[in-house]
């Protein structure tokens, strides 16, 4: 058990580093120092590992490719070199074939208390399991130089522990840097017996990873603890995890946990109708048959909700929400833990973080030490409500299955009505005199009308992949802010269109007879692609599945073109039309994305430019969720701009 | 010539009621030995591995320090472990176990002899165990030497479920296999009582499929239904022992070596809603009332003594004595027998009363010998003998007269 005595040292640990930082802040060496010197005064193994700031560019080849270190361009200076401290326990009977990671990112540049708080914590940790009898993985803990940003460092470690190097670059480049040789002095400085090592040190395969932080400034009432566990494209670690911490921390620590939410829909009063609904029906169940328990408080249903929602909308976004993210790259389980300390500027409430964060630190630990296995008892496709409850995917799946159920439906009564009606027309219009075999052409061509109309959603997706392709142009182009890049992005795609459409889909304008009913084949092949695309990705990725089809299922559903609709002229086909056109709004991707991030943060922070970044971002992580509104969501909105914009 | 045939028949003559009454004896004596409970045995079997049954374990070497405190010996002992808890990495306290949270006893103290150990344990060591059908090379210490004068504990724990017990998690004892190995013991002479004693889930299925006489078994759980563990220690990080051991060491602690509980004190002690299983016992193939058997009678080493005025000599006919009541119980023993075994009996004490110092062997020769005679239904020998007999009447009063 984590005792005073180990507190005491993580609170030195902790002056040093902030005292260290008013000394010397130009480089950071100093702390890092410091930190190794801690390390080896444990007896643990400690050695640096230097990384290369890695920018993002699109490249389509690499794409879904796991990162390798062989494309690290050879033109990076010492100052962009951020370096990583690493500390390795071994188990003192285990037999090294498993470890835990402890990750505790730090900026030495600027570095707060909070970052200072979360290494000691880290280091109260380390000292116990430097003295515990029990370990049977070694223990990483690794100092992320957060200078280039958290996740960066994390995997760039990462990526160097999974793929052996088998070059000397790792010397040459410490030649080529002074600044790192002066951390060599600690070999000669260090006591007997611990090792410090320039070369990359190892333990054994990831069993689970813990990312630490702590946020300094909080407005908290009580200690709180927020998990983070969304990894890239929706990637969630296994539930037991977040069961193990949040158990831990509930019923051990006292702690409050808590995750992601929506703010906004924490005060939405229509959701807080919908919850005293439920309620009310939930004791109407009850008061039927006792044994039923599925009633719900109301303020329980809309936090419920707003997690609901938090948990998806981030799934979907396909970002890992943290350093976290990183490790889900290699299957390995790993959430980051946000220490919220309850605010007070006292200097004993530092002890009581170190002594509950670290006991939190140390059960987990523990815990997965204990196991045999990775975890895999438990889910992994799952959405949170709360810290201790969970949606599965066999439930969440028949939602989404019910949603998109009606679309091959409507796609196949669409296909019929127009193939029966065009047939219809045909044999209306022909003398009973006409020959027999007009009859059976006619036949045939009704019969192969689709064609056509799936040519034409063919090369709206071929276009699709263009448009998705042409980043790759724009990141060539030097000194592009976000704004001009995506102008750019738009224009291409504007022009690639016209092109293709002029070159390729002139042939459309042939099949002039048939126009009166084009329309609905189009639709139906267009539902068609869109139920195959929505089926596909919520294998890849549920939550942009389902938020993707909550869009897109509508619009497909209600597309009919316009002048249909003016000349109609009944109430019905009016509102149907206004229907239309606001969806055909709404479902353009970056107006879907301008709304939603303008209802989360606020529509002040949204400017033409933030579109690009988030896309730029999407790369970064090869979050499917961009080649999914590249591939299905733009095309399907452009068919249907083209089914409303018919010419009947 | 004549006269060496006649004498060879002579010899016959005489030797044959001794040779007669010898064999009636030595047959007596083992018909014996098979009815009276001698010795004790036990075999305990831990069969899971992994750290997190940890319990399974220290159940085991609970029921073993047990056993031993209430007098079976070490050699009397089979203890199979599958996996070695107190020298996992895991173990905060290596190589120590312990079955309770208040660590006040380390299971694995000295003197714990292992005779199965990690990957040894597997169905076919245990089965072979129980059959005794070793390989040559396998030392004394590793087999159930036990003979027809044998109660035996058979004590396992680990995962199990219908009609089966896992072993290693790779293998499975179902209860076939059980009784077969329990019939197979039973027709080797092997045990005189047996003790079955299962603490897994659905334990009392694993007795389905018994059918031999002698054997008592007690089982956690029944059908349908999970033996959880008692408490958790939060020190060592796992459950450390499970209920229905808990409960039956609980009962045991309060058990001296002299003490008479009951089997059936033992298994009235334990309560379904502590247990949060319902304990089970078959007892339909034991023949004896559960309120008179001592529960040391399994558990510990304690017979029934039998007062002796001298060593050897009046031991024999003592246990005749006393034979004669559980001879009427047992069935395969021929009537006839038995009736001459009384005779016998009864004629050895005639003959104790009258003459006293004579060889065992030749205690009533004669009464045996007219016995002989009484049997042989073929009356041609009998008048073929009767010619001989006269025969050498005939030469001696023919030289008498002479």
């Amino acid at each position: 058990m984590l005792a005073n005595q180990h507190v005491l040292e993580g609170n030195r640990l902790v002056n040093d580093l902030t005292s260290s930082n008013l000394k010397s802040s130009e480089t950071g060496i100093e702390s890092q120092r410091i930190i190794a010197r801690y390390m080896l005064d444990l007896g643990a193994e400690a050695s640096i590992h230097k990384f290369h700031r890695q920018l993002n560019h699109f490249h389509p080849l690499h794409f879904f490719s796991s990162p390798d270190s062989g494309i690290i361009e050879e033109n990076y200076s010492c100052s962009s070199y951020g370096i990583n401290t690493v500390g390795i326990i071994r188990a003192p009977r285990g037999d090294g074939k498993e470890a835990i990671v402890l990750v505790t990112p730090y900026n030495a540049l600027k570095s707060g208390l909070g970052e200072a708080l979360s290494i000691g914590i880290a280091y109260s940790v380390f000292s116990l399991l430097s003295q515990v009898t029990w370990l049977a993985k070694d223990i990483i803990w690794l100092v992320a130089d957060s200078r280039y940003g958290e996740y960066a460092a994390v995997s760039a470690w990462l990526r160097d522990y999974q793929t052996p190097k088998f070059s000397s670059l790792s010397t040459l480049d410490a030649e080529m840097c002074p600044d790192i040789d002066n951390l060599y002095d600690l070999k000669v400085n260090s006591i007997t017996g611990s090792k410090f090592s320039s070369s990359f040190k190892r333990a054994g395969t990831m069993a689970a990873a813990l990312v630490l932080k702590v946020r300094n400034k909080s407005d908290q009432f009580e200690d709180t603890i927020s998990i983070y566990a969304e990894a890239s494209n929706g990637q969630m670690p296994n539930l037991d995890l977040i069961n193990v911490v949040n158990y831990l921390a509930v019923h051990r620590q006292g702690l409050h946990v808590k995750v992601e939410k929506l703010w906004s829909l924490l005060n939405s009063s229509w959701l807080k109708i919908l919850g005293e609904i439920f309620e009310s029906l939930g004791k109407v169940a009850k008061s039927l048959n006792p044994k039923w328990k599925f009633g719900i408080t109301a303020t329980e249903y809309v936090e419920g909700t707003a997690t609901l929602a938090s948990s998806l909308y981030y799934q979907a976004l396909g970002l890992p929400t943290g350093p976290h993210g990183a490790f889900r790259d290699y299957q390995i389980d790993a959430i980051t833990l946000e220490i919220l300390p309850k605010f007070s500027s006292d200097k004993v409430r530092h002890s009581d973080i170190l002594l509950r964060g670290g006991r939190l630190i140390e059960g987990v630990i523990r815990s997965v030490n204990n196991l045999l296995e990775k975890f895999h008892q438990s889910f992994f496709l799952y959405l949170l409500t709360s810290p201790s409850k969970f949606v599965s995917v066999g439930v969440y799946m028949i939602a989404f299955a019910l949603l998109i159920a009606p679309l091959p439906i409507v796609a196949a009564s669409l296909y019929v009505d127009a193939s029966s009606l065009g047939n219809c027309s045909k044999s209306d219009k022909s003398t009973p005199s006409a020959s027999l075999d007009t009859d059976e052409h006619s036949i045939t061509i009704g019969s192969w009308m689709w064609l056509n109309s799936a040519k034409l959603v063919f090369l709206v997706h071929l276009w699709g992949a263009i448009v998705s392709l042409i980043p790759y142009v724009i990141c060539q182009i030097p000194d592009c802010t976000p704004t001009t890049s995506f102008m750019i992005w738009v224009l291409l795609s504007m022009l690639s269109f016209l092109t293709l459409y002029s070159v390729l889909a002139s042939p459309l304008s042939c099949a002039k007879a048939s126009q009166e009913k084009e329309w609905a084949l189009v639709k139906s092949v267009t539902i068609s692609s869109v139920f195959i695309g929505l089926g596909l990705m919520s294998v890849i990725n549920f939550a942009t599945a389902e938020i993707g089809a909550l869009l897109m299922v509508p619009m497909c559903l209600l597309a009919r073109p316009l002048k249909l609709d003016v000349r109609a002229g009944t109430l019905r086909s009016f509102s149907r039309m206004i229907g239309n056109l606001v969806l055909g709004l709404i479902a353009f991707p970056p107006a879907a994305f301008f709304l939603l991030k303008g209802m989360l943060d606020g529509f002040g922070s949204v400017n033409v430019g933030a579109f690009w970044i988030w896309v730029e971002s999407l790369w970064a992580w090869n979050s499917a969720t961009y080649l999914f509104i590249g591939m299905v969501h733009l095309p399907c909105w452009v068919l249907c701009i083209h089914i409303l914009l018919h010419t009947c | 010539m004549a006269t060496f045939i006649n004498f060879k028949a002579l010899v016959q003559l005489l030797l044959l009621p001794c040779l007669l009454l010898c064999s009636s004896i030595a047959y007596n004596s083992s018909s014996v030995k098979a009815t009276m409970h001698t010795n004790n045995w036990a075999v305990l079997v831990c069969t899971s591995r992994f750290w997190f049954n940890y319990r399974h374990m220290a159940n085991t070497l609970s029921l073993y320090r047990t056993v031993k405190r209430l007098g079976i010996p070490d050699e009397r002992i089979i203890l199979m472990l599958a996996d070695d808890m107190a020298c996992n990495t895991r173990n905060k306290y290596p190589a120590q176990v312990f079955n309770n949270e208040n660590h006040r006893l380390n299971l694995y103290g000295d003197n714990v002899e292992v005779d199965y150990r990690g990957y040894e344990v597997t169905v076919e060591n245990f089965l072979r165990v129980l059959t005794g059908r070793h390989e040559t090379a396998v030392p004394r210490s590793k087999r159930l030497l036990s003979d027809e004068g044998s109660h035996i504990l058979l004590y396992m724990t680990g995962h199990g479920g219908d009609e089966f017990l896992k072993f290693q998690d790779s293998e499975e004892l179902q209860s076939h296999d059980l009784a077969d190995a329990v019939k197979q013991m039973k027709e080797k002479h092997r045990f005189k009582e047996l003790l079955i004693m299962v603490d897994t889930c659905q334990a009392a299925t694993l007795f389905n499929q018994l059918q031999s006489p002698g054997v008592l078994a007690i089982g956690s759980s029944m059908k349908g239904e999970n033996s959880y563990s008692h408490h958790l220690d939060s020190d060592v990080g796992v459950s450390v022992v499970d209920r229905f051991t808990y409960y039956t060491l609980a009962f045991f602690e309060r058990l001296n070596i002299y003490d008479n509980a009951s089997l059936s004190s033992l298994f009235s002690s334990y309560n379904p809603s502590t247990l949060m299983s319902t304990a089970y016992y078959r007892r339909d193939l034991y023949q004896r009332r559960l309120e008179e058997v001592p529960v040391t009678n399994f558990f510990g080493s304690v017979m029934e003594t039998i007062h002796t005025d001298a060593a050897y000599k009046a031991l024999s006919r003592k246990i005749s004595d006393r034979s004669e009541s559980q001879i009427s119980l047992d069935q395969s023993i021929h009537r006839e027998e038995r009736r001459m075994l009384i005779n016998i009996n009864v004629c050895d004490e005639i003959h104790d009363v009258s003459t006293e110092g004579q060889e065992d062997d030749s205690k009533c020769p004669w009464s045996a010998f007219y016995r002989k005679m009484q049997k042989i239904e073929n009356v041609d020998s009998l008048v073929n003998y009767g010619l001989v007999a006269m025969l050498p009447f005939l030469v001696f009063s023919t030289w008498l007269f002479h």
